[in-house]
């Protein structure tokens, strides 16, 4: 059973001046006993969320209020200053699609490489399965992906990244995948990852997306919740594809 | 890929039982107690619908594979006991290996050696049942290092039982996962028990006979029982045997008890009944919660025999009931001990109501049939969850995970590092080889110069020289890349939430693969122009090992210190210069002062000494390992600090 449990949960994001990556000005410090004191900021403060299997979390909020952090805290990137995050279930952050990429590689040993990563085995079924919804034709699989357009890029990493379902989905910005045939086929997976997934986090900017996805929606402000609202089941698809189309 | 799946054979073939495997630390025939009848008892009452088998340690040697109870016993060799844990180096290796042939796993807790395994995340593929028999209360300094051990086994476990209720609200550890927790009461054949004819002597009005069972080790304070008898005139009979019993003697002897105290030592199942039936009282005076049932208590009311027990914080006192059918005393009280003791020798009709109560209350509360519906229950259900999610996982694509613990680490930093590997031969043909090319001219040159320079002949130097330089090639690459690794492995840090540690690993293997293509050099040489002494090779494999260990823990220390403050990469770069230059790496033993403080103190020197002695002249070099030893035991603590400040290593970057 997937779940998420944040208990007061603070994180103070250390701010590391060129200074501060010195070893001999902190050993100098500490001998003529200027103050090495770490200047921090508060990030995420006193946070308390508890997510269950089924809920759909907007994180809206301006820039630099957390959003990210707060991801990266749930993902167990950064370490909580105090309180408690406890989270069951696999997670997979997708808070940067090109994380691991080798341009010089093709484009199949690519795709192996970024699914062991994620911690997968990779199986030619797979991989033919990733291929088929890219789109692409058959042949670029064996290109650099070097060679590969922007577009085309996005979309094999796309592909790759959304391949398998997960417990708790973390997304930072709704991924912007380039043209537009394929964006609506990249939102229509997205969607169904939602679905599947037991929990989903998002952070965006775009509220318009998050009343469609979400079942609740978090402002955040300066690393607090500022408010939440909870929203009704989303709308049902056929709303949003006309949305889309339109 | 075609998957063949025969429905017919399945029909067939009767429907196959799963299987069970019960990971305790012994088992029968090496010592009785509670925790082996429960065991046992399992086996025996569910052999219907699950195939049981046992794996233990032994330290009687004998036979390794025997069957009690047409059960399979497996027993690993044990060197004796260490802090009361079985000394089985394999222990863990061979569950590993066993794991996968079975459907289920029972681990009967506490046993930290098996905690190892689950720990490291081995297993996985299979459901586990802990039955939580007893917190750890000996030991307790050493606490700290098996509780985060018990806590991963518990996280990773389908379900915990326990004996009693109780036990969930009294130990801190099994709060935290209090939702998994059953609590099935152990149940015991009251019909073992029932008297064969007549009941007029049941209650001996001049009865002064106190029994107590179990295994003679501390816990289960017999010494205390020992004293109360100090003073009184009750007989006291323990059954047992075990450590304690020299002390437990003395002190018999120091109280002049030896009239009415006796050690029986080990009796017979059916022996013991009689006891049972004999006694007039029975006491368990155990004094720490390791005392978590007291089966044995349970026989002693099957007997419908009163009983004293102590107050503990464990199920003890809520299956025999102060009051009702025992007198409940404070743990480690010797007066109170005898007080009670006496109160019940003194009234015999009190004792014959206690012991009706006591039979009345095992018969409906503990009966076998509940203790067996009950764990088969959770079994059923453990089983049936997981096959439930793995049929789940066959219809999607393949939702094989291996992402979570060390191992998964070690997988994706190899991963990483092979496709590092591929890339050098997706950019050229020849691929590492151009730096073999490059080590090989390297080895020529300063073959040659080192050659004008001493006396002796180059050509046969030449081998142990390209050795020493692929050696140092690694560790200085190994090091270097680790100071710029994280760094450079920014986004899969903080995007994909993967460990630090594994660009760390990267490192070691990446150039320990490029290593292997270096080695090329060394290896021809070594075949063409030395005898080849393969023995001094084989001998040479430890140290060689050893070196790498070193070479990992230092890049794991240095590379984490470089990323957090950037002034010591250049430190590190100079460093090595320096080091490559004041090691015995191309210099060879005549050119050098071996006697120099330097050289004596150089880590570098003894690290080389441990694979090369070996390689020139076939012996080890104990100096040297000693010295490395020890530098790898200063650099696996640093490492292990170095691993837990990783945590923090995304804000570095």
């Amino acid at each position: 059973m997937a779940s998420i449990h944040l208990q007061d949960a603070c994180l103070d994001y250390p701010l590391y001046g060129a200074y501060d990556f010195s070893l001999k000005r902190r050993l100098l410090g500490h001998l003529f006993r200027q103050s090495s004191e770490m200047r921090t900021i508060r990030a995420i403060d006193n946070f308390s969320i508890e997510a269950k299997a089924g809920a759909r979390i907007g994180l809206a909020g301006p820039n630099g209020s957390g959003k990210s952090t707060l991801l990266r805290l749930i993902a167990g990137v950064f370490p909580a200053t105090s309180g408690r995050v406890e989270t069951t279930g696999n997670i997979v952050p997708l808070l940067g699609l090109g994380a691991g990429v080798n341009l010089d590689f093709v484009a199949a040993d690519n795709i192996n490489l970024l699914l062991r990563i994620s911690g997968r085995k990779p199986t030619q079924a797979i991989l033919d399965e990733i291929w088929a919804f890219t789109e692409l034709e058959e042949r670029m699989q064996r290109l650099p992906l070097r060679m590969f357009s922007s577009g085309m890029l996005m979309r094999v990493l796309f592909a790759t990244a959304t391949a398998f379902p997960a417990d708790i989905l973390l997304l930072d910005e709704w991924l912007s995948v380039v043209d537009e045939k394929f964006s609506a086929k990249a939102e229509q997976r997205l969607r169904k990852m939602v679905e599947t997934a037991a929990i989903v986090i998002i952070a965006s900017h775009d509220h318009a997306l998050l009343r469609r996805t979400c079942n609740s929606i978090i402002n955040l402000d300066h690393g607090r919740i500022a408010s939440t609202v909870a929203l009704d089941a989303p709308v049902p698809h056929h709303l949003e594809l006309r949305e889309i189309t339109a | 890929m075609i998957r063949i799946e025969p429905p017919m054979i399945v029909v067939n073939e009767p429907v196959r039982r799963p299987s069970v495997l019960h990971i305790f630390k012994v088992y029968y025939p090496d010592l009785f107690g509670g925790t082996l009848t429960v065991i046992r008892d399992i086996c025996a009452s569910l052999k219907d619908t699950f195939n049981a088998a046992v794996l233990v340690c032994s330290r009687s040697g004998g036979e390794r594979q025997i069957v009690i109870n047409d059960v399979a016993v497996e027993r690993v060799h044990s060197f004796g006991d260490v802090l009361s844990l079985p000394a089985a180096p394999t222990y863990p290796w061979r569950l590993w290996r066993r794991i996968a042939e079975h459907d289920l796993l029972a681990l009967h807790a506490p046993f930290p050696l098996a905690d190892l395994v689950f720990a490291f995340g081995l297993g996985r593929t299979r459901p586990l049942v802990v039955h939580w028999h007893a917190d750890i209360v000996s030991h307790a300094a050493l606490r700290f290092l098996v509780e985060p051990l018990m806590r991963r086994t518990l996280r990773r476990a389908s379900a915990i039982i326990v004996s009693d209720p109780v036990l969930v609200e009294t130990t801190p550890l099994l709060q935290e996962f209090a939702d998994k927790c059953h609590a099935v009461p152990f149940g015991v054949d009251v019909a073992k028990y029932d008297r064969p004819a007549a009941q007029a002597d049941d209650v001996n009005a001049r009865g002064r006979l106190v029994l107590a069972c179990g295994r003679l080790v501390p816990y289960k304070g017999f010494d205390v029982l020992v004293r109360s008898a100090h003073a009184r005139n009750f007989e006291v009979w323990i059954v047992g045997e075990g450590r304690e019993r020299d002390n437990l003697e003395q002190l018999i002897r120091d109280y002049g008890l030896q009239d009415r105290v006796r050690l029986l030592g080990s009796v017979s199942e059916s022996e013991r009944v009689k006891l049972m039936r004999i006694a007039d009282v029975f006491v368990m005076p155990s004094v720490t919660n390791a005392e978590t049932f007291g089966l044995v208590q349970l026989e002693a009311m099957a007997a419908s025999r009163p009983i004293v027990n102590t107050a503990l914080g464990t199920g003890v006192p809520h299956v025999a009931r102060d009051g009702l059918e025992a007198i409940t005393v404070p743990p480690g009280d010797p007066t109170a001990l005898a007080d009670a003791i006496e109160t019940l020798i003194n009234d015999p009709e009190r004792r014959r109501r206690m012991g009706q109560a006591a039979r009345h209350r095992a018969v409906t509360k503990y009966s076998t049939t509940a203790f067996k519906e009950g764990v088969e229950t959770v079994y059923r259900k453990v089983v049936a969850e997981e096959a439930a999610t793995k049929d789940a996982g066959s219809s999607a694509p393949a939702p094989h995970l291996q992402m979570a613990g060390p191992v998964g680490a070690i997988r994706i930093a190899a991963a990483l590092a092979w496709s590092d590997m591929r890339h050098r031969y997706v950019r050229s043909l020849l691929g590492p080889f151009w730096m073999s090319i490059q080590m090989a001219i390297m080895v020529a040159v300063l073959g040659s110069v080192i050659g004008h320079l001493s006396n002796s002949s180059a050509m046969a130097r030449l081998p142990m020289l390209a050795a020493s330089l692929t050696a140092w090639t690694f560790l200085n690459s190994v090091v270097l890349d680790a100071t710029t690794a994280l760094q450079g492995s920014a986004s899969l840090i903080k995007d994909r939430a993967l460990p630090p540690v594994i660009f760390l690993l990267q490192c070691t293997f990446r150039q320990a693969l490029f290593a292997a293509h270096n080695a090329v050099v060394p290896l021809i040489l070594w075949l063409a122009l030395t005898p080849r002494d393969f023995g001094g090779a084989i001998v040479a494999l430890p140290g060689l090992a050893l070196f790498v260990i070193c070479t990992m823990a230092l890049s794991l220390v240095l590379g984490a210190l470089a990323t957090r403050y950037r002034d010591i990469k250049p430190i590190i770069e100079s460093s090595l210069t320096l080091a490559f230059l004041a090691s015995p790496i191309i210099w060879t033993s005549e050119m050098i002062d071996r006697g120099s403080t330097v050289t004596r103190l150089n880590p570098l020197t003894h690290l080389f000494a441990i694979w090369r002695e070996p390689l020139a002249t076939g012996h080890v070099a104990t100096t040297s390992l000693i010295y490395v030893l020890a530098c790898l035991a200063v650099l696996a603590v640093a490492a292990t600090v170095t691993i837990a400040h990783l945590r923090k290593a995304a804000f570095w970057i």
